[in-house]
């Protein structure tokens, strides 16, 4: 088994969205960054991975199993993180670890209360005391104390302050380390996949516009920001994306050797993931 | 697992603790002050078992607005777990109300020195209110299920009220095409079998609710 969640030829149709042909592949040791605009259809299928929804076609496999086929056990090898979903407000930190403790064989209480500490997370508010932030950490740590294998993680840096996205990102690092673990991860701060993540799936009104390496990403992508002038020089097959932009022209560039190679004048910047996410969406 | 669930759940009863001690000393209040005209006594117990009884579906508010199911769903739990742990709840509860008030009445009738009918009477009526009780439960977890709290409740309200017409439309009936019936009905006799009555209508109600909810549930995308 090379990956520990497969998702082929996934299809799910609402009366007004549809989700198609959705193929992603995270194999052990990768932390694969799901990226898109909101509406795009990530949540749709991180509710089908986690089969809260039925899907129309295709097929789901977690730890090589069909999704719907799974046991509690191999439940247990996954953390969650969902963006609008968690325990009741009420509860404080000590009734979550008694929960969760009753829902995990493999609970690590102790692992949970150091993260508490260190995060300086106090055991007797409740949630609802808490910023969002704080409510984020703790999220987090009940996706990752139970020592899963496989993380499915919805915008889990959201509302976390710089410093502690670091702590966290630092977290998810460690975690695929092993070469055993994975991690799926979607979020709009495209920033923190661009440190940790291996592979980048960018997604498009329900379809997948770009799967790629973060390796190729670096090697074969490039920017250039130029008068349209200049752009209407070169010839479109060099380019992947074009769009204008404020006084300028965007052009993604998918191969900047053989860029290069024909038009060594021009500048290449190395594009920001929000840049490209931009030219694929926004792009002809 | 369930043992997780049913605490959650527990654990939102002890966040609103203060409400439901309020909730019992006002029934309590209400229990004492009707009793001191004895035949008044059952008003109290009735109105403490039924209000005392429903708390347990108030838990599905704070999962609704926790947006709950959806997590608890990627743990290690099935949906048939979640059905059950929230039955299994809502059943200890509303026994619990039916001990307390059951025991709340007959102290007072004690301390009136009551006799021994109205002792049982009252137990007979406690039952009926457990019962009375099961079927607000047992009609508002399937709506609830089906369209939320929200839109659940208001189909949860309108259900057992059809229900009841629909059984006095029956009876008027029957009595119309059989006026003997009447009296034939031997109420000493039924009176004797009210216990068993009301154990099996409540078998009955909760298992015919526990598959309608955990039907609309499996099938419920969230």
């Amino acid at each position: 088994m090379k990956d520990n969640l497969e998702i082929t030829n996934l299809e799910k149709k609402y009366a007004d969205f549809t989700l198609k042909n959705i193929n992603i592949k995270v194999s052990k040791g990768k932390i694969v960054g799901f990226i898109g605009q909101n509406g795009s259809g990530k949540t749709t299928t991180i509710k089908a991975i986690l089969n809260l929804i039925n899907y129309d076609q295709g097929s789901i496999k977690i730890f090589s199993k069909n999704n719907q086929k799974l046991t509690s056990l191999d439940k247990e090898q996954i953390g969650v993180l969902l963006d609008d979903s968690f325990f009741s407000p009420i509860l404080n930190v000590k009734d979550i670890n008694k929960l969760m403790k009753c829902f995990y064989h493999n609970w690590n209480e102790e692992l949970y209360f150091d993260y508490l500490k260190k995060f300086k997370i106090p055991l007797n508010k409740t949630l609802k005391e808490f910023s969002g932030g704080m409510k984020r950490k703790i999220q987090v740590l009940c996706a990752i104390c139970h020592e899963p294998k496989l993380l499915i993680l919805d915008e889990p840096t959201n509302s976390l302050d710089p410093i502690f996205r670091y702590e966290i990102l630092d977290i998810f690092t460690n975690f695929v380390r092993n070469k055993e673990n994975s991690i799926l991860i979607t979020t709009h701060i495209t920033s923190d996949l661009d440190l940790i993540a291996d592979q980048l799936v960018f997604i498009d009104e329900g379809q997948i516009v770009l799967d790629i390496s973060k390796d190729t990403l670096d090697k074969d992508y490039g920017l250039i920001k130029d008068t349209q002038k200049n752009i209407d020089l070169i010839d479109p097959s060099y380019y992947f994306k074009k769009l204008k932009y404020k006084n300028k022209t965007l052009l993604l560039i998918n191969n900047v050797s053989k860029f290069n190679n024909k038009y060594p004048n021009f500048t290449i910047i190395k594009p920001s993931l929000e840049e490209i996410m931009l030219l694929l969406v926004k792009g002809e | 697992m369930i043992k997780g669930l049913i605490l959650k759940d527990l654990y939102v009863f002890k966040s609103y603790k203060n409400n439901i001690y309020s909730v019992l000393i006002i029934d309590i209040l209400v229990i004492f002050f009707a009793s001191f005209k004895i035949e008044m006594i059952t008003t109290g117990t009735i109105i403490f078992l039924i209000s005392f009884g429903l708390n347990s579906i108030s838990t599905f508010s704070y999962d609704e607005n926790a947006d709950s199911n959806k997590y608890l769903l990627s743990l290690p739990l099935t949906r048939k777990k979640i059905v059950q742990a929230k039955y299994i709840f809502a059943i200890i509860n509303n026994l619990l109300s039916f001990m307390i008030g059951f025991m709340i009445s007959f102290i007072i009738a004690l301390y009136l020195k009551s006799d021994l009918s109205n002792i049982v009477n009252n137990i007979n009526i406690c039952l009926l209110a457990f019962t009375g009780t099961s079927l607000l439960i047992c009609t508002d977890m399937p709506c609830i299920y089906k369209w939320g709290v929200e839109k659940g409740r208001i189909q949860a309200t309108i259900i057992p009220v059809v229900m009841v017409f629909i059984l006095a439309i029956i009876l008027f009936v029957l009595f119309i095409l059989f006026p003997n019936i009447y009296y034939l009905i031997k109420i000493d006799t039924i009176l004797k079998f009210i216990p068993i009555i009301c154990l099996i209508i409540n078998i009955l109600l909760y298992v015919i609710s526990y598959f309608i909810s955990l039907k609309i549930f499996l099938k419920k995308e969230i």
